[in-house]
């Protein structure tokens, strides 16, 4: 095991005055100014997208160089959408195999350098691009696939599955760290633009850049913490929803929730991936938050905010509100958490949270991963 | 998508052909150096059923590079007459008449172009079936 030892946020908004450098410089700032520190041992650099966006390589030991501190070893992880919480994997069994005291992990990506149509193409590659990416189905389209599937299977409604965007919507407001920080209702959702029908523009992520910081350290090391990170598992998915027998089963996901023994009442907060609407409802079910078929109406009924029946799910807003600057999503996730554990997050609070978790996937599942974090 | 990359996947995307594993039995399509089943590395190429039935569908208007051009452009969840599914654009088709169940057949059409060479990208395309089998 690990401790969060401290964190740093950039809003996520269109940051056209910052490069990636200078978002991850700020968010990594913030979290080393109020640790003494002699050595970094490792700086994880975890992003997706800034070869193409900002053409740098070796980005994690540019980054190093310029924080002005004693740095080790520095590298860059890539595991598309899911690279943060990858970066997280990496560090915490670094530190755990005596490889590391301290390791300061930095997500960082900018979506927003070229115009979209662009970003759209970059973003497509989530997906396998020798079979599903090779036809124009941008960066919704499978999910679309996936969101229909659901609703004619289960008999669910599209203003049903709206309740998700707006509860994102609602937890995002309060959250200062959140890129859109409005309300919204159901009737917006259905009724506002289309991405891939029966997709909106509001069932989907915002396009944004963000950078996120998070310092890990061993036991060993004395101070206050936030919080301890237990464990990650990880497994990997099928390269299409066409080669799964069920195309709505997240089976990475599932395969990380048994592992991990996963029982949805002893978990107090989540932070998971909600690239659009369809992948928060059906991550829910498939880490057995709600049954198959379920999982919109609870949400609707408020069971997974503050004062509902289950666990406060995505009080950051999620990707759907806070934003979703991939590489660095990972990390806000096990920021967000580790922040609700000390009763430090800035935004809606869990009452006395003792376990949390942050659950990441890349695309459809291609990956997942699942890091579980404990209150001191 | 840079041209060698489509070059080399070229005969299974213009004739449609999957991987047939000869361990585990399932086929896949397009076909991958292992079964995404069993992991064998055991296949042989066979070619595909042509029709299928349309499982779900989309239209995409978040269209990526160039293709914005062609945009809303739609696509589909089909399952072929032999139970392997494919992810791909459909074409002919009106989209306020898309509905699932329907049935599709496989026809070669242009998916892109190569922005740099300026070669056009082929590939199956799935439109409504035409007349009896
Ligand atoms: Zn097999």
């Amino acid at each position: 095991m690990a401790y969060v030892t401290s964190v740093g946020l950039v809003r996520v908004d269109r940051n056209y005055y910052k490069s990636p450098r200078d978002l991850a410089f700020e968010a990594a700032s913030k979290a080393i100014e109020d640790v003494k520190l002699d050595t970094i041992d490792y700086v994880i650099v975890t992003s997706s997208l800034t070869y193409l966006q900002a053409s740098q390589f070796d980005l994690a030991a540019y980054i190093a160089r310029e924080l002005g501190v004693n740095v080790r070893s520095a590298f860059t992880v890539e595991a598309g959408e899911n690279s943060g919480l990858a970066g997280v994997e990496v560090a915490l069994n670094l530190i755990r195999s005596h490889a590391a005291e301290r390791i300061l992990l930095v997500g960082v990506d900018k979506l927003t350098e070229y115009i979209s149509n662009r970003t759209y193409k970059m973003i497509q590659a989530i997906y396998d691009t020798e079979s599903d990416a090779v036809y124009n189905v941008g960066h919704a389209g499978p999910m679309a696939l996936l969101m229909r599937l659901y609703m004619d299977r289960y008999g669910v409604d599209r203003e049903t599955l709206a309740h998700w965007p707006v509860m994102m919507h609602t937890h995002g407001k309060e959250n200062p760290y959140a890129m859109l920080r409005f309300k919204v209702t159901p009737d917006k959702v259905v009724n506002a633009m289309p991405i891939a029908e029966p997709i909106t523009l509001l069932d989907a992520y915002p396009l944004g850049d963000g950078a996120a910081a998070v310092l890990l350290s061993s036991e060993d090391q004395g101070g206050d913490h936030l919080a301890k990170l237990s464990e990650v598992y990880s497994s990997i998915g099928f390269q299409s929803i066409a080669l799964r027998d069920d195309p709505l089963s997240f089976e990475a996901v599932g395969q990380i929730a048994r592992e991990a023994g996963l029982n949805p009442e002893d978990i107090d907060v989540a932070e998971i991936h909600d690239s659009f609407t369809i992948t928060g409802i059906l991550l829910l079910e498939e880490l057995g938050f709600a049954p198959r078929g379920k999982a919109a109406e609870m949400v609707a009924e408020g069971a997974f905010t503050k004062g509902g029946s289950g666990p406060l799910v995505n009080a950051s807003g999620g990707l759907k509100a806070r934003g979703h600057p991939k590489g660095a999503t990972g990390v806000y996730m096990l920021a967000e958490v580790a922040m609700q554990l000390a009763g430090t997050f800035p935004g809606i609070r869990a009452d006395s949270p003792r376990k949390g978790i942050a659950v990441g996937v890349n695309a459809h599942g291609s990956s997942a991963r699942l890091a579980f974090l404990e209150a001191l | 998508m840079v041209l060698p990359v489509w070059w080399r996947k070229r005969i299974p995307r213009y004739r449609f052909v999957g991987a047939l594993c000869k361990d585990c039995g399932r086929i896949h399509y397009p076909p991958r150096n292992a079964c995404p089943y069993c992991g064998s590395r055991n296949l042989e190429l066979v070619p595909l059923p042509r029709r299928g039935v349309l499982e779900s569908y989309s239209i995409v208007y978040s269209v990526p590079g160039d293709n914005r051009l062609n945009a809303p452009l739609p696509i589909g969840l089909v399952r072929l007459e032999n139970g392997v599914r494919v992810v791909a654009e459909l074409t002919d088709v009106v989209p306020e008449k898309l509905e699932k169940g329907i049935e599709v057949e496989a026809v070669i059409r242009r998916i892109g172009e190569d922005g740099e060479t300026g070669t056009i990208l082929y590939g199956v395309k799935f439109r409504p079936a035409l007349g009896r089998k």
